[in-house]
């Protein structure tokens, strides 16, 4: 593990100090003693998105989790599991796959990405209408405050509503409201089958909306579609556009979705089945780090002809868009960047993220913003961490 | 202290006459939910007809300094909605429309008043349905599932209540309206809405709901199985997981509490069991055949004696109603009882079964048990005589040594029902101070003021059981009549 400050900058921002706490006590120690000098942190898990982030204004300090990496404990009869924060996701795949289990999930550098970043993150993949995001899957979690309080909310078992759910709000925070030390996931079986179809897609295919009107409610595990530059290895030659769909269940029930995808669609360029299947899934999921200006958008679209707008567009070559659950990922040229905003925005697309251009994303409207300042403000009173500050802008 | 006749002039002016209740006789059928011992009618009762009226409510509520308890159906299990302080019964019950049915994008905005079953219902003729169900979901609202994050017998496959909630417009103590989430997956936001579901109505007042859709299964087959210890039953439920099933409800129901369905009902079931088994699997007809058969191996390896499968919808809800009918079997037994919603997790369920009956036969008590097996969630019932004060201590503790066990169990104090009033002192139990602590931060960030359902949840308040007596049906409830009948729907 490099622990040079160098190597944990975000965006060109150098902390001065690293620091690896080894137990969550001392996490709560770090977090207490950096508010006490005034300075900031960033908590840092597998550095695979943070690096890429808008640098906040000042960050002395970035807190490596990787040492709280156990596995506290996994009971695959229950099918939960509670694991430190610092654990990989691909040491947890591996882990839960041996029993014949998985977290749903897919992030992108999974041999670095921990289990903390993706719960900040809310990072879930291509599968996430199926199977949910993390803030679908954590049961509970152990987590410090912005004032270093060691603080735990949820539980361990797969039903739960007593109390104040702060590890959910926790999810998708992006680091500013709580640093997770330790969390309980919900766990599913591994799939008895898995089937992934390649189809290519010319303008007009993509923007047949009656075709696509059924695939909602087959409830395909993936329904992804790539610009042809997107991942030249696998997306099909000369078409336009390139279709993965995913299958995952029962095989009955997989062969019957092969069966409605090909009737709607036309024979597949290219399936994989079984084993083979989860790789792509993990490709698609690397997709979103090519490197360059970066939009993310959310929207309600559940198929397809939902990007047919960007087809001739330059952006359209290396697009990611996920239609099951709406989330679409474009490169633009960074003059592009505000005009695609407002032309995505025409379509129903609201932006979530931005990489390379300024761009705050968040809400501004008055209560909406007060009430998130409040949250961190009851959080992190002392805005010990470097990156609440960009939830709390107008 | 009474309100004014100029205060209440002022409410009337803002929701008209109908929307104002006052009157003694109409304040008492809103001094309760279903955990009928405590008892503490509100200063007034309003009933708004939009997210405009709940925020003028919330203002007016404010210039007079009450607290504010939103409120569904009623049909709360754990005081939730109860007016502990007085002040304001914010009944939803009039916004009870579906504003917008997207049919291609599968997703609902409803307003929170909506009956649960109504919503699946109007939208069964398009092939779709609300996932969530929650045995009270014939009377139960939407807003109140929500605000409990209510669960269900199905929610072993599908998720509970936050898994189908994009997003929620409330009304906040300060009377601003926000909407939390939408339409779309994981908005740019803090996941506030994620926070608003279960929170019993601490955090802000939800007047519209954005819930996902879904495909009404194909197909669905429903089992039943007998067996004659409960740990075989209980290693059945784990195995068939294990296996990588996961059926849409596994449903057990003791010998005790079959004993009493069978009485009341005499619907064939064997009494002699010490286990009733329901599952049921639900998918795409091509699924269920070898499910059902790979199940009912799963249930002889573990000796089951019968399997009995509903041949059609008529046998599926027959078998369903016995395991429906618990409610009103404990209810017609006994004078009084208490229900638990403990959970545990699913490796430790006989092993809290025996624990359980240990507990209740040590104070003369009989406990019987109808649960949802395949999450781990007890419902564990402890009859006693009203007329004895004794016998009600005695369930009491005999509860509260149960809700222990969950603890010790490496379960919680609450699966579905919530913490409301009933379980209060016993997140103390659960949690350390810090951690109520954090919790008490977040809803003091939404609620600033502590006037939304002030001192439920978090410790500090009066507690006491969950506790259903003769002389106390909820028939006189929250304005919405239901009978504890042989559809008790409760749990």
């Amino acid at each position: 593990m490099d622990l040079t400050p160098a190597r944990h900058a975000i965006s060109g921002l150098v902390p001065r100090e690293v620091w690896v706490p080894a137990s969550a006590e001392a996490v709560a120690e770090a977090v207490r003693e950096c508010a006490a000098a005034r300075e900031t942190l960033a908590p840092w898990g597998g550095g695979v998105a943070l690096p890429h982030e808008r640098a906040p204004d000042r960050c002395e300090r970035a807190l490596v989790l990787g040492a709280l990496d156990a596995m506290v404990s996994y009971e695959p009869d229950d099918f939960t599991l509670t694991a430190q924060c610092g654990v990989t996701i691909a040491e947890l795949r591996e882990t839960l796959r041996a029993r014949g289990q998985e977290l749903p999930l897919e992030a992108p550098g999974e041999e670095r990405a921990t289990l903390g970043g993706v719960l900040a993150a809310n990072a879930s993949g291509a599968r996430r209408l199926r199977f949910g995001a993390p803030r679908d899957r954590i049961l509970g979690a152990r987590f410090v405050t912005g004032d270093g309080v060691l603080a735990r909310t949820g539980g361990r078992v797969v039903k739960n509503v007593a109390g104040h759910a702060v590890h959910r709000l926790l999810v998708g925070s992006e680091g500013a409201l709580g640093v997770f030390v330790e969390a309980s996931l919900k766990l599913l079986p591994l799939p008895p089958s898995r089937a992934a179809l390649t189809h290519g897609a010319d303008d007009a295919l993509l923007g047949d909306a009656a075709r696509w009107s059924a695939f909602p409610r087959r409830e395909c595990a993936v329904l992804t579609v790539l610009g042809p530059r997107a991942a030249p290895s696998y997306t099909v030659p000369g078409a336009p556009f390139t279709i993965f769909t995913g299958f995952e269940d029962d095989a009955a029930r997989v062969a019957d979705g092969v069966r409605f995808c090909e009737g709607a669609l036309g024979a597949s360029r290219a399936r994989r089945d079984g084993h083979d299947v989860p790789p792509l899934w993990r490709e698609l999921a690397q997709l979103e780090e090519r490197e360059g200006t970066r939009l993310t958008f959310t929207s309600a679209h559940r198929t397809p002809d939902a990007i047919a707008f960007l087809a001739g567009h330059a952006v359209a070559e290396t697009l990611v868009f996920h239609a099951a659950h709406g989330r679409l990922h474009l490169w633009p040229a960074p003059q592009d960047a505000p005009a695609l905003l407002a032309l995505a925005a025409s379509h129903g697309f609201t932006p979530i993220a931005a990489r390379g251009v300024a761009l705050s994303p968040r809400p501004s409207s008055g209560a909406t913003r007060a009430l998130r300042v409040r949250i961190s403000d009851a959080l992190d009173p002392a805005r010990v961490f470097a990156l609440g500050d960009r939830w709390r802008e107008r | 202290m009474p309100l004014t006749a100029d205060a209440l002039d002022e409410l009337r002016a803002l929701l008209g006459p109908e929307g104002v209740l006052s009157e003694p006789a109409a304040l008492f059928t809103y001094d309760a939910d279903a955990m009928t011992l405590e008892r503490v009618a509100p200063d007034v009762v309003a009933l708004p007809r939009s997210t405009d009226e709940v925020a003028a409510v919330m203002l007016w509520a404010r210039a007079h300094g009450l607290p504010v308890t939103p409120r569904g159906a009623g049909t709360g299990l754990a005081g939730g909605c109860t007016c502990e302080t007085g002040g304001v019964s914010l009944s939803l019950n009039r916004m009870d429309r579906v504003l917008r049915v997207d049919h291609e994008r599968l997703f609902a905005w409803v307003q929170p008043g909506l009956v649960n079953l109504w919503l699946s219902q109007q939208l069964a003729p398009a092939g779709l349905y609300f996932a969530p169900d929650p045995a009270s979901q014939q009377v139960s609202t939407i807003g109140g599932n929500v605000s409990t994050n209510a669960g269900g017998p199905h929610c072993l496959k599908y998720g509970v209540t936050l898994n189908h909630v994009l997003g929620v417009t409330v009304v906040l103590e300060d009377g601003t309206s926000v909407t939390l989430g939408g339409e779309a997956c994981d908005a740019p936001d803090f996941d506030l809405a994620s926070v608003v579901i279960g929170s019993e109505g601490t955090t802000a007042v939800v007047t519209a709901v954005c819930v996902r859709l879904l495909p009404v299964p194909e197909d669905v087959q429903t089992m039943l199985f007998d067996f004659e210890s409960v740990e075989d039953a209980c290693h059945t439920v784990s195995r068939v997981i294990a296996e990588g099933i996961v059926p849409a409800a596994m449903e057990i129901m003791d010998r005790h509490t079959v004993g009493l369905v069978e009485a009341w009902l005499q619907m064939g079931l064997p009494t002699d069991a010490a286990a009733l088994l329901l599952i049921e699997v639900d998918g795409p007809a091509v699924s269920l055949p070898a499910q059902v058969e790979r199940i009912g191996a799963i249930a002889r390896e573990w000796r089951a004696r019968s399997r009995r499968v509903a041949k059609d919808a008529a046998e599926r809800a027959l078998l369903w109603k016995g395991r429906k009918s618990a409610f009103g079997a404990y209810g017609r037994t006994a004078s009084g009882f208490y229900i638990m919603d403990g959970v545990v997790p699913r490796t430790k369920l006989a092993e809290a079964l025996a624990t359980i009956y240990r507990l209740a036969e040590a104070r003369g008590l009989e406990a019987g048990n109808v649960f949802h097996a395949g999450d781990g969630n007890l419902h564990p019932h402890v009859l006693f005589d009203a007329k004895s004060e004794r016998q009600q201590q005695d369930a009491l503790e005999v509860s509260h040594e149960i809700l222990r066990m969950c603890i010790r169990f490496g379960g919680t104090i609450s699966g579905e029902h919530g913490v409301g009033i009933e379980k209060r002192p016993m997140m103390a139990e659960l949690f350390g101070a810090d951690d109520l602590a954090v919790m008490e931060r977040v809803r003091a960030a939404f609620d600033p003021a502590r006037r939304l359902n002030p001192g439920k949840i978090l410790p500090g308040g009066a507690g006491c059981g969950e506790a259903h007596a003769h002389g106390r049906a909820p028939a006189q409830l929250g304005g919405t009549a239901f009978r504890p009948d042989a559809e008790g729907p409760w749990i």
